[in-house]
């Protein structure tokens, strides 16, 4: 999924830092605007450090096994902290490991890092939802059970799906589309900024036929996100109150 | 859990005594001019530089091999794909398999680039302490947000490493067998990857605590990397120089 050093052309590598720079600022300007940016600097890098080594965890599969990229659980959990924790991530990674490229980090930390702020955005839809099934709910006369003499029996307000619902959901949503978007970003670059030498047709084939390889990881990033933010419902919701 | 990054930080070579701040900027201009060759005739070139600053910097040549390992997947994927499916002009016949004159060329420089960059961010980040790297770069305008979050990431992210690694072994010590993907076993990872942030996030608690308690946040002073000397500046000319050379070079031919 990382692009490494040396496939790009120089024009996609430096237009690739050009958007990384501009979510970056767009990600630092926000972080600015919260209360108390500096409480959430720590936690923030936390974080990031346990996501970078979250994406460790290999997940058989029935070709083998695999990591997760876990790039919509970041947005999901970190809010407008997820470019950068991603884009630091990456540095490792490309430093560490020599796993991506220092040349192709703004390509890398853009196609991971933009999905990323769009499931951060999804999973707050979550909230909407909730309080739109709330609202009738508190809006709804209450009936004492007693009422000179007689009983009466409220309405039973349709059962409203439990935050649970939702946040898994929304959790399933956010990891998959975060991956999907990050494997069709890779590919359309790839696709796209071939070299000339290279027979276009066959490569093509071999890019779309790796995408549609992707479908079954992307729904199993999905399920891991959905399971993962249950579970950090239930053991420490605080986790998902991002910003 | 260690990385052995800054293993080689310490040794006392020209490149290790170069000031960071303009060994960031010289050598991270090189890389990028790297990209900018797209012929074989300018990859010789490219292979003697980085040659002679991998010599100059000292650096043991098995660490440069044991970083290959990862990498090395990536060159076989373009080793098998570039040769054998690209091109028009046939080199040789290996049963039904056609090996191509141009996909053998355009194989060979991917790699060369690919490998001269490698080594040359090696190189670069191998030189000093991660920490005075992000120092320099912090020196060069970068965010302070950004600045802390890098140095608190690297600071933990050895630790939380060794976390994964003792619930790993917990969890194996307990019978868990991770070769089939279940509805079972996936709710166990999924128990793994949530407890590891969980613990994480407690631990960023009491971190943030203590930094109060040692006046984070009173006043962020840009730390002065090192002094640069006139052969600091000196040596930063001459790999601007050659970045510019390659960049030109890499356009016209």
């Amino acid at each position: 999924m990382h692009i490494p050093d040396g496939i790009l052309p120089a024009k996609i590598a430096i237009s690739g830092y050009a958007v990384t720079g501009l979510f970056t600022w767009y990600s630092l300007k926000k972080i600015n605007q919260l209360d108390n940016p500096q409480a959430q600097i720590p936690k923030a890098s936390l974080m990031a450090a346990a996501f970078f080594v979250a994406s460790w965890i290999h997940i058989p599969f029935p070709t083998g096994s695999l990591h997760l990229i876990l790039n919509g659980l970041v947005g999901t959990v970190l809010g407008y902290f997820a470019f950068p924790a991603i884009l630091i991530g990456l540095l490792f990674q490309a430093v560490m490991f020599q796993h991506g490229g220092l040349s192709t980090l703004g390509v890398n930390a853009a196609v991971m890092g933009a999905p990323a702020l769009l499931a951060y955005h999804i999973f707050q839809l979550r909230r909407l939802l909730s309080m739109s099934k709330r609202k009738p709910q508190e809006a709804e006369p209450i009936f004492p059970e007693w009422e000179g003499g007689v009983t009466i029996h409220p309405k039973q307000p349709l059962k409203p799906q439990g935050p649970k619902f939702w946040a898994a959901g929304f959790g399933f949503l956010s990891g998959a589309l975060g991956l999907g978007l990050s494997v069709l970003l890779v590919f359309a670059l790839l696709i796209f900024h071939l070299p000339a030498q290279l027979d276009v047709e066959l490569e093509q084939q071999a890019i779309y036929s790796l995408t549609l390889a992707h479908i079954p990881l992307v729904i199993l990033e999905g399920i891991f996100t959905a399971l993962l933010v249950m579970f950090l419902q239930q053991v420490k919701p605080e986790l998902l109150k991002t910003q | 859990m260690k990385f052995g990054l800054d293993e080689y930080a310490y040794l006392d070579s020209p490149i290790h005594r170069w000031s960071p701040k303009c060994r960031l900027l010289g050598l991270g201009a090189l890389i990028f001019a790297f990209s900018f060759v797209h012929s074989l005739t300018l990859s010789p070139f490219m292979i003697g530089v980085t040659v002679i600053l991998y010599r100059v910097s000292t650096l043991p040549l098995s660490f440069l091999l044991l970083r290959l390992r990862i990498p090395s997947f990536f060159l076989l994927i373009v080793a098998i794909l570039t040769p054998f499916f690209t091109g028009s002009t046939v080199l040789f016949q290996l049963g039904a398999l056609n090996l191509y004159k141009e996909g053998l060329q355009l194989f060979l420089l991917i790699t060369i680039r690919f490998l001269c960059i490698l080594t040359l961010g090696l190189i670069l980040f191998s030189a000093a302490p991660f920490f005075i790297n992000i120092r320099a770069m912090r020196s060069l305008g970068l965010s302070p947000i950004l600045a802390d979050m890098m140095l608190l990431s690297y600071r933990y992210v050895y630790e939380v490493g060794d976390y994964l690694s003792v619930m790993r072994t917990a969890m194996r010590l307990r019978g868990f067998r991770g070769d089939r993907l279940n509805r079972r076993n996936l709710s166990r990872l999924v128990m793994l990857a949530g407890s590891l942030l969980v613990r994480s996030y407690e631990k960023s608690e009491q971190v943030y605590k203590a930094m109060i308690l040692r006046g984070y946040g009173q006043s962020s002073p840009i730390h002065k990397v090192q002094v640069e000397r006139p052969r600091d500046f000196l040596l930063l000319g001459a790999h601007l120089c050659l970045a510019v050379s390659f960049i030109i070079a890499g356009i016209v031919y």
